[in-house]
């Protein structure tokens, strides 16, 4: 079953449309692309209202060291209208999330893509490629 | 001038991200096509095709979810091909003061007019008022009276202005006035005063394209009036959703410097 929803929200993860994106702010005002950062951890709370959904992770370093990280996702309407709900993610699940992080070095990061404990992934605003990261760059 | 290349090649993108209804054949630019925008992974729907509707008394039906419309990255994105915005010197001052932290849009004030966010609008006639409703950003909605009625003399200035509107022909002509001078035009932050005065122009070409055509005359920013073009389309199968952007909005304390000055576009 699980595998089964994930399987429909990795099909419908392709469905995000192409208007809606930063919808209230700009994301090179917040965000570095060239601070990428890759985010493997098990979320803590998940925020399913606008402007922005978020998902907030405990992440563990080499050290064991565990920080918690403040990820932006899309608004849940732009998400719902790509097939998402909000039972897509829930507290407690692992995920791994590779994004921009803040330029003012806080814990917060914008995700590009969002990964499954079982390696589906349901989120993927990287299929613009290279260009649209060199192109964001100032 | 490398700088304000990059400036120029960043507002067209976003832009383009946020409005992909913007005319396509200004999006010249490989930044601006749909393929290279960051998360697109289809293009936009197809503008449904067809006849321009009708109300059954004959006027045009306008009555429908539609999407863009407006400037969202820079307004300067729908003049007319190497034109540029006529700026007066107090405008560019304010303009190159603008950080995107202080953008009322990101703190979830209205867009005002005509700023559109990436998000879908209704509208709604009755004989007596058109009403846009708009899920974001923010919730809320303009009303244009449609009863002959004049401005008031003197408006309080508020975020939408006070609208009056009439049909000619297959379009919506709406006068506007009395606008308060918070709002930013794009998130570049075109600026304007409290003598901002529109005159929109809402053309439904067809079934799913609408034209919108707004001259903006504001002596108090801008040497002259200038005109600019965006695009809507009609998307049938959307319905508005609720968007409280006050609710969760945490962005404005992290966004670091401005977006952009440049205001030619390529």
């Amino acid at each position: 079953m699980r595998a089964k929803l994930a399987m429909l929200i990795a099909g419908a993860g392709l469905l995000v449309p192409a208007t809606p994106l930063f919808a209230h702010h700009s994301f090179a005002a917040e965000y570095d692309a060239d601070k990428p950062v890759e985010l493997k951890g098990v979320i803590t709370k998940w925020e399913w209202i606008n402007p922005h959904s978020r998902v907030y992770l405990d992440v563990k370093d080499a050290n064991g060291k565990v920080t918690n990280w403040n990820v932006e996702l899309l608004s849940p309407n732009t998400l719902t209208r790509a097939g998402w709900t909000r039972h897509t993610l829930k507290e407690g699940d692992v995920i791994t999330v590779k994004g921009s992080r803040a330029k003012d070095g806080s814990n917060i990061a914008n995700a590009k893509t969002v990964i499954l404990a079982d390696g589906k992934e349901v989120f993927d605003r990287s299929g613009a490629g290279a260009d649209a990261d060199s192109d964001r760059r100032r | 001038m490398k700088t304000l290349k990059k400036c120029s090649i960043f507002a067209l993108l976003i832009a383009a991200s946020g409005a992909a209804q913007q005319q396509s054949e200004r999006s010249s630019s490989p930044a601006a096509s749909a393929n290279s925008l960051p998360g697109v992974r289809r293009p936009d729907p197809p503008r449904p095709t067809g006849p321009t509707p009708h109300l059954a008394d004959g006027t045009l039906d306008l009555s429908g979810v539609w999407y863009g419309g407006g400037p969202t990255g820079n307004i300067a994105q729908g003049l007319p091909k190497g034109e540029k915005l006529p700026l007066l010197p107090s405008a560019e001052k304010i303009l190159k003061s603008r950080q995107s932290k202080d953008d009322p849009e990101t703190n979830c004030l209205p867009a005002g007019v005509p700023r559109m966010a990436p998000y879908p609008w209704r509208i709604v006639q009755t004989p007596t008022h058109v009403f846009f409703l708009y899920e974001g950003n923010i919730h809320s909605y303009r009303q244009i009276f449609m009863d002959g009625r004049k401005h008031p003399d003197d408006p309080d200035p508020t975020w939408y202005g006070h609208s009056i509107g009439h049909y000619e022909g297959d379009t919506l002509v709406v006068d506007t006035v009395g606008f308060n001078d918070k709002f930013w035009f794009d998130f570049a932050g075109n600026p304007h005063t409290e003598q901002l005065h529109t005159i929109e122009r809402f053309t439904r070409k067809d079934l799913g394209t609408l034209i919108v055509q707004i001259q903006i005359i504001d002596p108090g920013a801008y040497s002259k009036p200038f005109t600019v073009t965006f695009t809507a389309s009609l998307r049938p199968k959307e319905e508005l959703m609720e968007y409280m952007c006050q609710e969760g909005q945490q962005d404005a304390s992290h966004l670091v410097g401005f977006v952009g000055i440049e205001s030619v576009i390529p």
